[in-house]
């Protein structure tokens, strides 16, 4: 199709001999036409085997037994397509942030650049957007390694998150609902969509979990509260994404060759939900993370394991060391430098980022003498905006040669590692400077 | 060595959870699911042979699978994602791996062995990762590199300029009350008895430090109560 600019790079797993039919976007409709209709599994999906969950919320709360958390014209939301051509609505502004453990643990420079960026488009901290203690983990990466928790306890761990959320905005002035959730860690992301699915389905799970959230006052009107939508937090940047590039960019990328990783369970689980678009990768894709590159007008290389997951695994990188570095070193930072000779592997989650940088050092025991800068697609907007790569970005966190990308986007690594230097003995005297309003975070204002 | 009648007992508890018809409506045996499986290229496991027990009620097989194989799958869901029939393997094994804990199967114990410091941090904070699990001395495999600044751990936290992230022995700033709501439902989900029996010193611990917090929390209370 016309849209792929990627001359002899390959796209939608085709490897790196696919030649372009060069045809109009209208000649390559009508000539894959049949195909599309007659074999394409969403479209058997769509049509006779996929229910939409979110129709059966509706009902639940019109017959008086949940509430459901709206997306008003006040979230200014933007709407995008899911996987089967459904409809999602994604907010926009009056974002509660739920953060992730792993990525506040081991990459603050997720949710800072997050901030970061809501801060850059004018947001007010306080009322366009809620960071603060009363949350918790989702403990999903727990219950997938360990087993220790169950269905039960996974969603009453989401209700009384989501209902913080939903009451947060009365401490700030505002009305319930005001704050709607923006879920940042992809593990997070679909174990709530797995677990709104389950409690929407299971009458039995609701009653159990309506005891638990009495207990805790988390109800509201005797209600459980679930929000319309689950929204991850690239999905946010998917729908800003040309707003960043067009106001916001002052660095051009052009010349570095970008990989991306999306999360397994951003577009693997509950994939009915998952956002695809036929302007990024030709719809073959998920659209997250991919749509940021190149609205950036970075050169975004396809390899062919992009469907391959990182070597996470819960519990495998705690306790089956050998198989996560391996398989990331051979199934992905390997691919991505041999097919793709990549400046930079993206991705949007925040166990893949830590498996993918943190374990290609290792390699070396193996002569796998070769690496690549990983990072999260936030991050690398950030950089391309101007972000301090320390101060904001955060890099100094990152095992893997991020040195590397920064200099090659003209920032020099040297220099901003002596101001970060220079400013953490200002640290030290008291003297931080923050994204927000300290208070905001412990319910004042 | 379970007689027939346990692991009879075991595969009813995986049929009977609520999910599992979600996650199995068949199989063709095309081995999608293994294909693309990450674990499959690394163990002697399977996601199709998972199915396939479930699938013809291979209850001695079943239990055989539970005692090791099961612990291989990477959780990825790359499987449910491909499976033509719309299974979950990966969904499946959580199952079983649950009843394996509710069972206090000894291949559970072992894989939870390691899991400890996360579990004391999840169960007790809320947090599962704080930046204190993460010094390049507990994981020397990371390399040299695996912080660009040197300096002091709580200089590098607090030059983070986002207040709830200013932590160190968690990933965030969870407040009391939020902990505190986090143990009651642990404890009226079954995690808290699902722990002690797995390991009962790491309950122990867990415990006591739960009824620390909660006394912290009700003098807060009373405090404000005084004001």
């Amino acid at each position: 199709m016309s849209e792929n600019t990627n001359q002899g790079q390959g796209i939608a797993g085709h490897g790196s001999f696919f030649q372009d039919t060069n045809l109009s976007r209208d000649d390559a409709l009508k000539a894959t036409d049949w195909v599309r209709k007659h074999v394409d599994k969403r479209t058997i999906d769509l049509g006779e085997r996929m229910d939409d969950i979110r129709d059966h919320m509706w009902e639940l709360e019109k017959d008086g037994q949940i509430i459901v958390h709206r997306i008003t014209d006040l979230h200014e939301p933007v709407d995008v397509t899911t996987l089967f051509g459904w409809n999602k609505r994604v907010p926009t502004t009056k974002l509660w942030h739920h953060k992730s453990c792993g990525q506040c643990g081991n990459i603050p420079g997720y949710p800072t650049s997050i901030m970061w960026f809501m801060n850059k488009f004018g947001a007010k901290p306080g009322e366009d957007y809620l960071d603060e203690t009363d949350q918790t983990s989702c403990t999903a990466w727990n219950y997938h390694g360990s087993a220790i928790g169950n269905v039960e306890a996974l969603a009453a761990v989401f209700l009384r998150n989501f209902h913080q959320a939903y009451v947060s905005g009365k401490q700030h002035g505002f009305e319930l609902g005001h704050f709607f959730p923006l879920v940042h860690c992809g593990t997070s992301f679909g174990n709530y969509k797995e677990i709104r699915k389950y409690l929407v389905e299971s009458a039995e799970l609701r009653e159990r979990v309506t005891k638990i959230l009495g207990k805790l006052g988390r109800l509201v009107d005797g209600k459980l509260v679930i929000p319309e939508e689950i929204i991850h937090y690239s999905e946010w940047l998917h729908v800003v994404r040309n707003k960043i590039a067009s106001e916001h960019q002052t660095i051009d990328v052009s010349n570095i060759r970008v990989t991306v990783h999306a999360a397994c369970h951003y577009y693997k689980m509950v994939h009915e939900d998952a956002i695809y678009d036929p302007e990024v990768m030709g719809g073959n894709r998920t659209a997250v993370g991919t749509s940021m590159a190149k609205a950036l007008g970075a050169q975004v290389i396809d390899y062919s394991t992009w469907y391959d997951c990182c070597g996470f695994g819960f519990r495998h990188i705690i306790s089956e060391r050998e198989f996560t570095r391996s398989f990331t070193m051979d199934r992905k930072i390997r691919v991505a430098r041999e097919e793709a000779n990549a400046d930079v592997m993206l991705g949007i989650d925040t166990g893949c980022i830590t498996t993918m940088d943190k374990n290609q050092w290792i390699g070396k025991a193996h002569n796998q003498n070769f690496s690549i800068p990983i990072m999260a697609d936030i991050q690398f907007a950030a950089l391309a905006c101007g972000a301090d790569p320390f101060k904001i970005v955060q890099l100094q966190w990152h095992a893997s040669p991020c040195e590397e990308l920064v200099e090659k986007m003209g920032i020099s690594w040297t220099q901003a590692k002596q101001n970060f230097e220079s400013y953490l003995k200002e640290v030290e005297a008291g003297n931080i400077e923050y994204l927000y309003n300290p208070e905001l975070a412990l319910g004042g204002r | 060595m379970a007689t027939y009648a346990e692991m009879r007992e075991i595969y009813d508890e995986i049929r009977g959870d609520f999910r599992y018809d979600h996650e199995l409506n068949g199989c063709l045996n095309c081995g999608v699911c293994t294909a693309t499986c990450p674990s499959a290229q690394f163990y002697d496991y399977s996601p199709r042979e998972i199915v396939q027990l479930l699938w013809t009620e291979n209850v001695e097989q079943i239990y055989d699978a539970m005692q090791e194989k099961i612990w291989a799958c990477a959780q990825c869901m790359t499987c449910a994602a491909r499976c033509p029939f719309k299974n979950s393997p990966g969904g499946l094994v959580m199952i079983m791996r649950e009843v394996a804990i509710k069972h206090g199967m000894q291949s559970a114990k072992d894989v939870l062995r390691p899991f400890g410091r996360v579990m004391l941090k999840l169960i007790t904070t809320g947090n599962q990762l704080s930046p204190d699990m993460i010094q390049p001395d507990h994981f020397p495999d990371w390399g040299p590199n695996i912080q660009k600044v040197e300096g002091d751990l709580k200089t590098l936290r607090k030059a983070i300029p986002v207040r709830t992230l200013q932590t160190v022995e968690t990933a965030w700033e969870v407040s009391l009350k939020t902990s505190v709501e986090m143990y009651t439902i642990w404890e009226m989900t079954g995690v808290l008895a699902a722990l002690e029996a797995m390991d009962e010193n790491l309950f122990d611990v867990i415990e006591d430090f739960i009824d620390e917090k909660r006394e912290e929390y009700d003098d807060w209370l009373e405090e404000q109560e005084d004001d």
